[in-house]
């Protein structure tokens, strides 16, 4: 039982345009909305300043206008930076100014005016405050304006900042130190509080010098705008870089990672999903269950029932938001360390910014994030730290078995938890590439001590004793009192900020690039392994065998992806206790491009030749045919196939012998299993036959099946109980009594079968080995330096290109007349066309006379011009010479082989035949075309020799 | 690592140990009974692997186990091979409450017999015994001093024929004899534990510990070139050469 997921190659590298968009933590799906309502996006070079008296510097940048959203960044994209809501914009103004300056003024919700200076030219501006203008309407539309008011009242700092100077303090030094107490004030609390507030946050707070903190940030918040308008300046980072204080640390955290624009934007959600979800278990319930009295234990909180279930809420909640994700085990411990300092709901929303945005892939079924960003890491050790990176290669110590849980959790897994905050802190206002910083800062430490390790145990115990000594003084024995008052995870945070700016976001952005198809080669290849040594049986396979189906699995997959991804666990699973576990199944689109990965005919292969190149093109078979077998493996009646499924129903035809096959292809078209085919079925059977013989050269197999035929409905009629039922079938074809039921049993089938040569040839061996397990050509992963996306375009070109210059080729090829098609046969036996002999013991004589059908004799004849490509119209003029008609459906071949073969109209079940299914089948010219357009092609060379005899066997030489 | 090289470890051997089996099976409970003799029922749950050390003296050795307790959940699999690369034994842990486990640790028994280290030392234990059997016959099992896995079976089938019928013995999913069977077949000790009473949990450790191959091990890491022909246990024989390098070569480091 196994999932496989194509999922990692559908990876798309985002476009400049949603890079930058991220970058300034806006949600894509709310920029989508305004997509829909036709804001458009743009960007113009502005200059930012504050026209409070402020004397705040003015910043250079630019200025996005991304509905419904307006974000600036300075032109170093970390000065200065703001993403705010349109709807908390209450006033724009143009400013009149001196001639030649373009300015704005934005009043915001918090009473600050920002002056933006349009630095762009005066068209682009113009157009620019008209496209604000519009994106601001629409909000206003929207009724966001008015959502502003109460929504606020929800952020702490509203009330930290309304709360005049004084007061605050007064209010910081009686509380702090009883923090408790302001959990009993409980319900009125207007804002979002996190479970810290009434069991208290860790760490001291004297120590944390919380109050100071409090009133730098009440401070800036006052001038700079808080929650939906915070600007960040300079001052903001320095901030949050010395700590947030505990109270202000959730509201902060929203801000910072933009997970505050969905909770504002989706109000209601989070209590929504839970109560849509109530009652509901699934795999990820099951897992948070496990894991809940076990996420932060030591903390008071999770050792009383409204921690718990608080942490089972948001955790249930985001897994039935995020199916396919669901619960992956260090959530629970990221959840329950953002419990401490937010609400449930404010958690919620962070979470889902966590999983999708800041940390993508980590929590995945496949953790492809995490393995990425391992490797990126190793990747940045070894060009910061080298001599590090060296001595671990030496000694094989693998960097993950310690940086693993460093990122997976944010460090709280590994760090105390007032230093593990002040590292989220940065990780959320300065972006992902904190998390390397500090590990890169990490090992550059405690470098001398790592080139002592010798071991993966050494290298865990000794990180594990250095983040326990993160309080302690970083120079002990300084003389320096300053010195020595830094502590251990000052000096860290100092070295990653400091010696590891270098790690920038691009950095982070192309060493993922660059390594993202190693690890979803590694990762595919290692499930691959899984899911073949998870088979519950293997068959009569190999596991390189078994290896070989999966590959042409995968690749189907990869081309059709199956109809409903397994690992999304639908609403069905309401209220049954536990699911089982997930596993992959196929639909019959699917089916269909594995199969013709397989099986020779279910592929329609013409090699080209143009006397330039030869290329084989393939295309995939449709038929009735794959779809009865499609069903026929369903053992489970799902309506979709497993792994499993397919190697037992490969199993069950690539190692049959004779009777085994005969049987199985009795089995397979017998559909209600009763032993009998009805004379429906025998029809299907024949048509059957026809598909898998279609590019079969010459008429041998054509001349088998119409003997078959009639051989069938001539025993089937002869041992049929009532003689006159056999008689209705004259009438009308496609009708009445005979047609669906009970007919012709195995034994008789048998008999007909090898009453033929060329049946019984094909049954014994070369319908198993129609069967071929061969490499599959794996789709093309980019190659690594350039990048996903440059080399999927590059390839998408290459292929287009690749097209182009095929076509290219074919016409010079038709114009110097070397041009021709050969449609490749699926068992390909017969080259020669030595016309196998019908056995005569059970045939009418005048069988003996072998098939020099008007057709074949003419083809023979038929010396031509090479023809076109693709068959077709301009075919047709040589194709005129033939007596066959172009449309010929399988049934019509048959038919026109039986004429051929016997003038013996006492079958009445070869009228029957035409008026049936004449149309349904037809439109399979083209290639029936491009087969005689190949065949005459083979024969220019060779045709006296061809001459020689033109009503028996023509030789075939395809030299 | 430090304790290992210097004198008084001589006669210790490093024996790096994985864990490994479905969510919930008791890794880390088995784990923490083995290394601290303690029980706690909220673990902290394992992000990629727990690691800890333990000793255990075997005759005049004194083996000290690296342990890698491996998160259980699914999606962590592909981040196994990271820590049983190299390892000298393996304790696969199901529970016997719980057939699907069962069907897990045999998968992991497979993946490890073919991705791993050849020579590594597999036990199988079906954890979570105190639930199948009544309270009174765990204290007989854990005094008893077991020397051969078959003293184990004598001492633990008694209490659990006596448990037959009883309540607790319906939660049994998994059938000591199906399980024993499996093992012997697979080529694995065999245990069944309960990591809440402490039984069998010791003889886990101690049954490996005598089918490691530590004369093998001990004179790779005492002789001076690279013991690479021998082939087994590759990951302590690196370790313990690289030790004895190590003091030239640190220094070496430190100065450049």
């Amino acid at each position: 039982m196994s999932t496989i997921s194509t999922q990692l190659r559908s990876f798309k590298e985002p476009t400049k345009d949603q890079l930058t968009q991220l970058s300034f933590s806006i949600p894509s799906s709310l920029t989508d909305r305004a997509d829909k309502d036709g804001l458009e996006k743009m960007e113009i070079n502005a200059v930012l300043s504050l026209s409070a008296e402020a004397e705040e510097d003015s910043y250079a940048g630019k200025l996005h206008l991304f509905p419904p959203f307006l974000s600036f960044a300075s032109l170093d994209r970390k000065s200065c930076r703001f993403t705010l809501p349109l709807c908390t914009i209450r006033r724009v103004e143009r400013l009149n100014a001196r001639a030649g300056i373009y300015a704005l003024s934005l009043s915001l919700w918090h009473g600050m005016k920002i002056i933006v200076q349009l630095t762009s030219l005066r068209p682009t501006a113009d157009l620019f405050c008209s496209m604000l203008r519009d994106a601001l309407k629409a909000e206003l539309q929207h009724g966001q304006m008015k959502a502003v008011r109460s929504f606020v009242k929800t952020c702490y700092s509203e009330t930290l900042v309304a709360s005049t100077g004084p007061l605050v303090d007064e209010e910081l030094e009686e509380k702090t130190p009883l923090e408790g107490e302001e959990g009993s004030r409980g319900t009125d609390i207007p804002y979002h509080v996190g479970l810290g507030l009434k069991f208290k946050f860790p760490g001291d707070p004297k120590k944390l010098r919380e109050a100071s903190k409090v009133k730098l940030w009440t401070t800036y918040l006052k001038t700079h705008g808080r929650n939906l308008t915070l600007l960040r300046y300079p001052q903001c980072t320095r901030l949050v870089q010395v700590g947030l204080p505990n109270r202000l640390r959730g509201e902060m955290w929203e801000v910072l990672s933009g997970s505050l624009y969905l909770r504002f934007s989706y109000p209601g959600m989070y209590q929504q999903i839970l109560k849509e979800n109530e009652g509901r278990t699934s795999t990820s319930t099951e897992d948070i269950e496990k894991d809940l009295h076990r996420s932060l234990p030591e903390y008071s909180a999770y050792q009383s029932e409204e921690g718990i279930s608080a942490l089972r809420r948001v955790l249930q909640a985001y897994s039935f938001k995020n199916p396919e994700l669901g619960y992956c085990q260090a959530m629970n411990i990221l959840a329950a360390a953002l419990l401490i300092y937010m609400s449930e709901e404010q958690a919620f929303w962070l979470l889902e910014v966590i999983c999708d945005r800041l940390l993508p892939g980590y929590y995945s079924t496949s953790m492809h994030g995490t393995l990425l960003d391992q490797r990126v890491f190793e990747s940045l050790v070894q060009k910061c730290l080298p001599i590090i990176h060296d001595h671990f290669q030496v000694v094989d110590v693998q960097l993950s078995v310690a940086s693993l849980p460093w990122f997976l959790s944010l460090f709280i897994n590994s760090m105390p938890m007032v230093f593990a905050c002040r590292i989220i802190d940065c990780f959320f206002c300065m972006g992902p590439k904190v998390l390397f910083q500090v590990g890169l800062a990490i090992l550059k430490i405690n470098g001398e001590e790592l080139l002592k390790i010798q071991d993966d145990g050494g290298f865990i115990q000794l990180m594990r004793s250095y983040f326990s000594s993160l309080g302690n003084s970083a120079h002990p024995h300084s003389a320096d009192p300053r010195a020595r008052a830094i502590t251990r995870f000052q000096e860290l945070l100092l070295v990653s900020f400091r010696e590891f700016a270098i790690i920038t976001d691009d950095t982070i952005y192309n060493e993922r690039r660059k390594y993202r198809n190693d690890i979803i080669f590694s990762i595919e290849s290692f499930s691959k392994r899984a899911a073949v040594r998870n088979l519950s049986t293997l068959e009569r396979f190999t596991k390189e065998q078994a290896g070989l189906v999966y590959d042409a699995l995968y690749r189907a997959m990869c081309i059709v992806p199956p109809p409903a991804p397994v690992a999304k666990p639908a609403p069905s699973l309401i209220g049954d206790g536990s699911e089982e576990k997930p596993e992959t199944r196929i639909g019959l689109r699917t089916f269909r491009i594995f199969l013709s990965e397989i099986a020779t005919w279910a592929r329609d292969e013409k090699v080209i030749i143009n006397g330039i190149q030869q290329r084989v093109e393939r295309d995939v078979a449709e038929h009735e045919f794959i779809d009865r077998l499609f069903y026929f493996w369903d053992v489970s009646c799902k309506g979709a196939l497993s792994f499993q499924d397919l190697v037992s129903g490969l199993d069950g035809v690539m190692f049959n012998d004779l009777m085994e096959n005969i049987e199985w292809f009795f089995n397979l078209h017998d559909k209600n299993k009763d032993g009998f085919l009805t004379k429906d079925e025998v029809l299907q059977l024949s048509e059957s036959l026809l598909f898998i013989f279609r590019f079969e050269v010459g008429d041998a197999y054509l001349g088998a099946v119409s003997r078959f035929m009639t051989n069938a409905f001539e025993y089937g009629d002869a041992l049929l109980p009532q003689p006159e039922d056999k008689r209705e079938s004259d009438d009308v074809p496609p009708s009445d009594i005979g047609h669906n039921q009970p007919y012709l049993n195995l034994a008789t089938f048998r008999m007909v079968v090898l009453a033929d040569e060329i049946l019984e040839s094909f049954f014994e061996t070369d319908l198993s080995a129609c069967f071929k397990l061969e490499p599959v050509p794996m789709m093309d992963l980019p190659s690594s330096h350039n990048g996903f996306l440059g080399d999927l375009i590059s390839n998408i070109a290459t292929d287009d290109n690749k097209k182009l210059f095929n076509r290219f080729t074919d016409r010079i090829g038709q114009t110097i007349g070397r041009h021709q098609v050969i449609h490749r046969p699926a068992i390909g036996k017969y080259t020669k066309l030595d016309e196998p002999k019908a056995r005569e013991s059970l045939l009418i004589p005048s069988m003996r006379q072998s098939p020099t059908s008007p057709s074949t004799s003419s083809l023979a004849t038929t010396a031509r011009a090479p023809s076109p490509s693709n068959a077709s119209t301009s075919n047709l003029s040589a194709a005129e010479t033939l007596v066959q008609p172009p449309d010929i459906s399988p049934l019509n071949m048959v038919k026109n082989a039986n004429e051929a073969l016997m003038e013996r109209p006492q079958f009445a079940i070869d009228d029957a035949l035409d008026d049936d299914t004449d149309d349904e089948l037809g439109g399979e010219d083209d290639g029936v075309m491009d087969e005689v357009d190949a065949f005459l092609e083979a024969h220019d060379s060779g045709l006296t020799e061809e001459q020689r005899e033109l009503a028996k066997g023509k030789s075939f030489s395809d030299q | 690592m430090a304790e290992s090289g210097s004198g008084t470890a001589d006669k210790s051997v490093q024996v790096k140990l994985v864990l490994l089996g479905e969510a919930a099976v008791g890794k880390s409970s088995i784990v923490l009974r083995f290394v601290s003799n303690e029980f706690q029922a909220n673990k902290e749950p394992t992000i990629g692997a727990a690691f800890l050390t333990q000793k255990c003296r075997l005759e005049d050795r004194v083996l000290r186990y690296e342990i890698w307790d491996t998160a259980g959940q699914e999606r962590f699999h592909s981040l196994a091979p990271m820590y049983y690369r190299n390892a000298q034994a393996a304790v696969v842990v199901y529970d016997v409450t719980k057939a699907s486990s069962l069907e897990k640790a045999k998968s992991w028994v497979k993946e490890l017999q073919r991705q791993a280290n050849p020579n590594i030392v597999i036990a199988l234990a079906g954890n979570k015994l105190d639930l199948v059997q009544p309270s009174a016959s765990s204290s007989g099992a854990t005094s008893t001093p077991e020397s051969e896995d078959e003293a184990d079976d004598a001492t633990a089938t008694p209490g659990e024929a006596a448990a037959a019928g009883d309540q607790p013995e319906s939660l049994r999913q998994v059938p000591r004899d199906e399980a024993e069977a499996y093992a012997k077949e697979a080529g694995l000790l065999f245990f069944e534990t309960s990591a809440k009473t402490g039984d069998g949990v010791v003889e886990i450790f101690t049954e490996i510990a005598k089918k490691i191959p530590i004369e093998h091990i001990l004179a790779s890491s005492r002789g001076t070139g690279r013991p690479g022909a021998a082939g087994r246990t590759g990951g302590a024989q690196e370790g313990g050469v690289n030790l004895e390098e190590n003091a030239a070569k640190s220094k070496d480091a430190c100065n450049c």
